[in-house]
């Protein structure tokens, strides 16, 4: 619709750009040390995923944007204070965070 | 009716043929919309046209900031009105950051199929000028 010019935006490549929104938007309610930690984590998990998911994969991105909107819908709620990220290639770290 | 055809004699001087043409359309419009109230109808003119211009340079000069920011380009890697985010090197995701930093900044909200559209410092520019003389209007 309103990308007349410049790369023209799949449906699907605009709702992950609308969920990223959506995330950095709700990052913005939480208090100043949340917010920089829950920016970066959401960030590096989007770039992580736009390098790594192959773009042809729709199944992997739809489950990927449909666990990202329920994540998202958790982060938005009052309560949640902010995000943790594990790392489940690597076993030592995941056994440090439990 | 009388004053306003002097409005539009007085603009004719000080702006290109393209203007004048737009000035002229502005007033077949006021004319159908309503006779009731003409001096009101009358004094947003000079505003919206200044809206249809280029940015204030303060504004591209701010937006520079941010994309600058936001990058984290080289000082010495140069940013203007007509560089595009994608020359300088962001990808869609890295544009929507800039639209973020942009509302934040000025204060506005911007829309998801217009923040879609921007794709140079300029229409980022252009776009926060309209918006925010929406908000104070």
């Amino acid at each position: 619709m309103g990308a007349s010019k410049g790369q023209k935006l799949s449906g699907l490549q605009k709702q992950v750009l609308s969920l990223y929104r959506g995330f950095l938007r709700a990052a913005r309610s939480k208090p100043c040390e949340d917010r920089c930690q829950i920016e970066s984590i959401v960030s590096a998990e989007f770039r992580r995923n736009s390098k790594q998911v192959d773009r042809k994969n729709f199944f992997y991105i739809e489950y990927l944007l449909r666990r990202g909107k329920k994540q998202l819908d958790q982060l938005k709620s009052p309560d949640t204070m902010g995000l943790s990220s594990l790392n489940v290639s690597s076993s030592q770290k995941q056994n440090a965070k439990t | 009716m009388a004053s306003m055809a002097g409005s539009s004699i007085s603009m004719q001087p000080r702006h290109t043929l393209a203007t004048t043409r737009v000035s002229g359309l502005k007033l077949v419009s006021f004319m159908n919309q309503g006779r009731s109230s003409l001096s009101f109808n009358l004094r947003p003119m000079p505003a919206r046209l200044r809206i249809s211009c280029a940015a204030k340079p303060e504004t591209v000069d701010k937006v520079c900031a941010i994309v600058r920011k936001q990058l984290a380009l080289p000082n010495d890697k140069p940013v203007t009105g007509d560089s595009k985010f994608a020359d300088l090197g962001a990808d869609s995701l890295d544009t929507v950051e800039i639209v973020m930093g942009i509302e934040e900044e000025f204060g506005i909200a911007v829309e998801e199929d217009n923040a879609q559209s921007i794709t140079t410092v300029q229409d980022a520019a252009d776009l926060v000028e309209k918006l925010c003389s929406e908000k104070s209007a």
